[in-house]
């Protein structure tokens, strides 16, 4: 049984389709990643998976039932934009969003605790909301949304806003989670978490899935770049066979020219390479890139609109 | 089986309906605010009660001169009629430029400078001034006075000057001085009567039903006016701060919304029952006997239990209303442009309240309490004249039918509003109302 699974799910606000016949699966106990440039439409299809909204066509089945509302003590969901009661203290948070869930106080507090203190706000625990920071507010929000020991961890770009220290900390939570049984969900469009962390990853591109898979699938969909530095010229480096495109780098070292060799689908570095070498090309130094997610996202939703990177 | 998982499901519900409410609860209650509000109504109703009084003790009385240019002898009359224990006004000599005067309007112009503060050195400042001419049985009275919204004291020397002209003609009809003097005194003895008060007789005890239905009708308005007001600036602050969508996915719309109303209804009942254990104190202390007589007013008619029942539907409806506007603002600025009618629908009966209290049988008052946004005000107001079982019945069910709808209507607004972003536009409202939802609401 998937912990989430979406078939043909479409959401329209009025004219404007915000998410488009999207399907995909979550397998239980996995980290999977939900991409997708601003506006792509992951926003939309959480809160459709949470029963925040309704679908306008399609069908969602969380933790193996079409209906959320008997799971919602199952999931724990942190939105993108965050808050708290300004007022309240970290641990009376914790306890009030973990009773909402289900968890008697007793229980929540203690968990709440030790929740807290783990996570280096063991100070902070009784001083309200108001006077904490803003990455110490949003450990506090991440613990409100994990205190219930949700099976399902729904995370809309939970890593915006957060310093590079706690970005760490929080993929190491996430981990964690996953180790623990849970099935986690975050969006984001830094592609960098994601590389790190999903097993699996759907990108979103203008409302409509444009990949579904692993993330070696993903990189497989962004062409390989081998880069050459010599005393070249571009135009026997065009003639080389298997490339899509030569561009030449600003960068100069010694008066040798720097050039990014784009490969054609199928192409092959090492043919590449041996072709140069039997033409006699003054090859002083040379490179593989291997393509990233950040290229395959390029790449993925370049043909479907704009991709911003925050 | 499905009993067993329903009956978890309710108990689940009703556990996050506690959670939600006592959380709205107590947020208030740890507020200076809350306790300023409680400390403060006591002290401003007893300033507001004995105001009134303070202000005429405190107030000076007015100066007043009488210039009798034709001899008409109502001077004694006038000044009987200004006399006790505080007398209405101080009637002081006229000065010697205005007896001088061959008419009301010389007089009048001599008495001006003393009447503007530009009194001649050593003359008397006056407030009011009667010139009196014509005969002593047609008196024409020119009345001056430096306060033009202050008729009082016109009117006592109208009926003074009304009074020596009759006490004139009886004695120009030949009539006796001690037998004008006795028609003058003569006046009757009153006794007020009604079907509607215990022994026939009007007494204090018989009003006490009325002023109490128009107290609570007060009590409801206050109510809903400061409940509806922290339900307004406790969902904008959870709007704005993105709290709705987690508590949304965390509980219903019901529970959510009712949780909240119940919370900030449980703020207002602990004041109200503040201020009425405050009150009881006070009556206690100042009027023992009064205690009694208003425990037996409250249930004249049964005016507790059907102003429960109206106090219930009316904070549920304008709770709910006032709930479905914070859930589409981020700001307080952005939810006066759509407060402004609905204070006006709330401030409405009460402009109408005492002319309840007087005639709870007029046609517009009876009319207007079968509209359900008046009827909690205006039936509360009424229900001491015990009106037709049926008129109470009637609209007790209309306002039930109407809170049902306004309480649907706004929670799928309220869901459409926690989750919309931006500022707010009447198409997104009316789009929330009417689109389907995926989870009960």
């Amino acid at each position: 049984m998937a912990a989430l699974e979406l078939e043909g799910v479409a959401k329209r606000y009025g004219d404007f389709h915000a998410v488009r016949d999207l399907s995909f699966k979550v397998e239980p106990g996995s980290i999977f990643g939900f991409l997708g440039p601003n506006g792509a439409g992951k926003t939309s299809t959480l809160r459709m998976v949470l029963g925040l909204i309704p679908p306008t066509s399609g069908r969602i089945a969380v933790l193996g039932s079409s209906s959320v509302r008997p799971n919602l003590d199952r999931i724990g969901f942190l939105p993108e934009e965050r808050g708290l009661y300004r007022l309240m203290t970290p641990l009376d948070a914790v306890v009030f969003f973990a009773g909402l869930k289900g968890v008697g106080a007793a229980v929540a507090r203690k968990r709440g605790r030790d929740m807290l203190e783990a996570q280096g706000l063991g100070e902070a625990i009784g001083r309200p909301m108001k006077a904490l920071s803003k990455g110490m507010a949003q450990k506090v929000q991440l613990i409100c949304a994990l205190a219930h020991e949700p099976e399902l961890v729904i995370l809309d770009e939970p890593f915006s806003g957060l310093d590079p220290v706690n970005q760490l900390g929080l993929e190491g939570l996430i981990r964690d989670l996953a180790r623990r049984g849970a099935t986690v969900i975050f969006s984001t469009h830094v592609m960098a978490h994601a590389e790190r962390l999903c097993e699996r990853i759907v990108l979103m591109a203008e409302g409509r899935k444009v990949f579904d898979g692993t993330l070696a699938q993903a990189r497989a969909a962004a062409p390989t770049r081998l880069v050459l530095e010599g005393a070249l010229d571009p135009s026997s480096l065009s003639a080389l066979p298997g490339l899509a495109s030569v561009t030449r780098e600003d960068g100069h070292v010694d008066g040798a020219g720097l050039y990014t060799l784009t490969l054609a689908a199928g192409g092959s570095a090492q043919a590449v390479l041996k072709a140069a070498l039997q033409r006699d090309l003054d090859i002083s130094r040379f490179r593989l890139e291997t393509p990233t997610l950040h290229d395959a996202f390029i790449v993925l939703t370049k043909a479907h609109g704009r991709y911003e990177e925050r | 089986m499905r009993v067993d998982t329903m009956s978890v499901h309710l108990v689940a519900s009703l556990n996050r309906l506690r959670l939600i409410a006592t959380r709205e609860f107590l947020s208030y209650l740890r507020t200076p605010g809350f306790w300023l509000s409680l400390m403060i109504g006591p002290i401003a109703a007893g300033f507001g009660a004995m105001a009134p009084a303070m202000l005429h003790q405190a107030a000076p009385s007015p100066v007043l001169t009488v210039v009798d240019l034709s001899a008409t002898g109502a001077t004694p009359t006038i000044a009987a009629a200004l006399s006790g224990p505080k007398p209405l006004a101080i009637l002081v000599g006229p000065p010697a430029r205005a007896t001088e005067a061959t008419s009301a309007a010389a007089a009048g112009k001599a008495l001006r400078p003393y009447l503007s503060g530009d009194a001649p050195a050593g003359g008397p400042r006056l407030d009011a001034a009667a010139i009196l001419s014509g005969r002593p049985d047609a008196i024409v009275v020119d009345f001056w006075s430096r306060d033009i919204n202050d008729p009082d004291l016109q009117h006592v020397v109208r009926g003074a000057a009304t009074q020596a002209m009759q006490q004139a003609r009886l004695r120009a009809a030949g009539l006796a001085p001690e037998l004008v003097a006795a028609v003058s005194a003569a006046a009757p003895v009153v006794h007020s009567y009604s079907p509607r008060a215990a022994r026939g007789q009007v007494s204090m005890k018989d009003r006490l039903p009325s002023l109490l239905g128009l107290g609570l009708a007060f009590v409801l308005f206050f109510a809903i006016f400061t409940g509806a007001g922290i339900l307004l600036n406790s969902v904008i602050e959870e709007k704005s701060s993105r709290i709705l969508e987690v508590l949304l996915s965390s509980a219903t719309v019901p529970e959510l919304l009712g949780g909240k109303i119940l919370g900030v209804a449980g703020v207002s009942a602990f004041i109200i029952a503040g201020w009425g254990a405050m009150g009881l104190l006070a009556l206690q202390r100042t009027a023992p006997q009064m205690v009694a007589e208003v425990g037996a007013a409250l249930m004249t008619h049964g005016l507790v239990i059907w102003f429960a029942l109206f106090f219930v539907l009316g904070y549920l409806m304008y709770a709910s209303v006032f709930a479905a506007i914070g859930a589409f603002c981020e700001t307080v600025r952005e939810a006066q442009t759509l407060l402004g009618p609905i204070m006006i629908l709330i401030t409405l009966p009460v402009m109408f309240l005492t002319v309840a209290l007087e005639h709870p049988d007029a046609p517009l008052i009876v009319a207007l309490s079968w509209v359900p946004p008046f009827t909690p005000f205006l039936m509360t107001a009424r229900l001491a004249a015990g009106p037709p079982l049926w008129q109470v019945l009637g609209a007790l069910i209309l306002m039930a039918t109407t809170t049902a709808a306004v309480v649907w209507l706004c929670a799928r607004a309220f869901r459409a509003g926690a989750l919309s972003t931006g500022k707010l536009d009447l198409k997104r409202l009316a789009l929330g109302l009417f689109a389907p939802t995926s989870t009960p609401t």
